[in-house]
């Protein structure tokens, strides 16, 4: 028993303070549990039931900060706290992901979102250069022409007549991708992940979907398609 | 679970859908509200809600890839949600003393935010007059253990013992209700 603990934990609710820890027992639980219960069925202004503004402020900037600092693959950071680590790995949160998703695991159509919403972002070196990819002619309207400029390999081809490229290495682990042209897609041969031309990714079978392939910037002038690239790797500009 | 992390395992190929968020900024405007609604039903203070609603965000964005749909960025945050409140009652308690439950309904809808308004009306119901009364001043409109006292033509003495009692009998009712 623990009377005091009990009785300083609900004045505190009342004063909408936060409550101090004790060691309830199971009627002292059974106590808080209403009083908490009693406590969020108060309706009306002030009352807490809804976030301050100043909070969901305060909590953007604070993400902000973090997410600025992410990195593409999602490492674990070394500061973060124990409880951070235990829900960020937790087993829980990511198989309720997975159960949601099961109802999904069909191969749906691979209807073409806009790219906007589905590329990971543009591709574009600090240090680039126009580079041939193909003749124009070799990139006749529905053919997906891989290439391969030693620093970076992708697959250029024609919507509406003009040149498309995307980036050929999965964005999961860096296997380098086929395109598999009787389903129009990119595979990835380490983990069944597929991507659409466009770089949007329609299947996978990771806890969370990998992001789309990065596009690059190309042109096509005087009969060549050229993409916007880093320079080879063995000759460094 | 243990497939999860077994390479060899076969795993389900999932179609990724196409109604998703475009940003990050996007996942926490459209679903802060309702996470920290949720925790605020299962804590009953707004400094707890707040800390334990930060750490499910900042907990939650990092590893989420925006290619999940609104659904399942929302099944996800009240998941991550689940965790961090058991962890919060883990340290503070010692014991789970509120928890957010596997439901139907999507997690951004009332019934999924707090069943509190329903079970406290049935308790209060149960309760003798004068109970109800104390716990109605007291928790629902917040007056003061004098001004409870005042309304019910009592001494502020008598008002916290009929307090203390009300809540223990309300508890044995409302837990007596649990499944």
């Amino acid at each position: 028993m623990n009377a005091r603990g009990l009785r300083h934990y609900v004045d505190d609710l009342l004063r909408g303070r936060r409550p101090s820890p004790f060691q309830p027992d199971d009627f002292e639980a059974a106590q808080i549990r209403t009083a908490i219960e009693l406590r969020a069925a108060r309706k009306g202004p002030d009352v807490g039931d809804a976030p301050r503004q100043e909070f969901l402020t305060d909590l953007h900037r604070r993400l902000a900060e973090q997410m600025v600092g992410t990195p593409k693959q999602a490492a674990p950071k070394q500061n973060t706290t124990r409880r951070q680590v235990l829900v960020g790995t937790s087993a829980a949160a990511a198989a309720a992901v997975a159960a949601v998703s099961i109802d999904r695991a069909v191969t749906g159509s691979p209807t073409e979102a806009p790219a906007a919403s589905s590329a990971a972002g543009q591709l574009t070196p600090n240090n680039g250069s126009w580079q041939r990819v193909a003749a124009s002619s070799e990139v006749p309207d529905g053919l997906m022409h891989p290439f391969d400029l030693g620093s970076v390999s992708g697959f250029v081809r024609r919507v509406d007549g003009k040149p498309q490229a995307v980036s050929g290495v999965c964005t999961h682990q860096g296997c380098r991708l086929w395109f598999d042209a009787p389903d129009d897609r990119l595979r990835c041969p380490c983990h069944s992940t597929s991507f659409a031309p466009t770089g949007k990714v329609l299947t996978h079978q990771l806890p969370i979907a990998p992001k789309p392939l990065p596009t690059l910037v190309v042109r096509e002038v005087d009969g060549v398609i050229e993409v916007f690239a880093p320079p080879h790797p063995d000759q460094p500009a | 679970m243990t497939a999860q992390n077994d390479p060899v395992s076969p795993r389900p190929l999932r179609a990724v859908p196409n109604d998703g968020y475009t940003d990050w900024e996007a996942v926490y405007q459209d679903n802060a509200a309702w996470v920290y609604r949720t925790l605020f039903a299962r804590v009953g203070n707004r400094a707890d809600a707040e800390d334990l609603t930060a750490e499910v965000f900042l907990a939650a964005l990092r590893p989420l890839r925006l290619t999940a749909s609104v659904g399942e960025v929302r099944a996800y945050l009240r998941a991550t949600a689940r965790t961090v409140l058991a962890a919060h009652w883990r340290e503070t308690l010692g014991r789970e003393i509120t928890s957010i439950e596997d439901i139907e309904q999507p997690p951004d809808s009332e019934e999924a935010i707090s069943t509190a308004p329903r079970r406290v009306a049935q308790v209060l119901d149960t309760l003798p007059d004068r109970y109800r009364q104390i716990l109605e001043l007291r928790f629902l409109q917040g007056s003061s253990i004098k001004e409870s006292a005042a309304e019910l033509g009592i001494s502020v003495a008598n008002a916290k013992v009929l307090q203390h009692r009300a809540l223990r009998l309300a508890a044995q009712v409302n837990d007596g209700g649990k499944s």
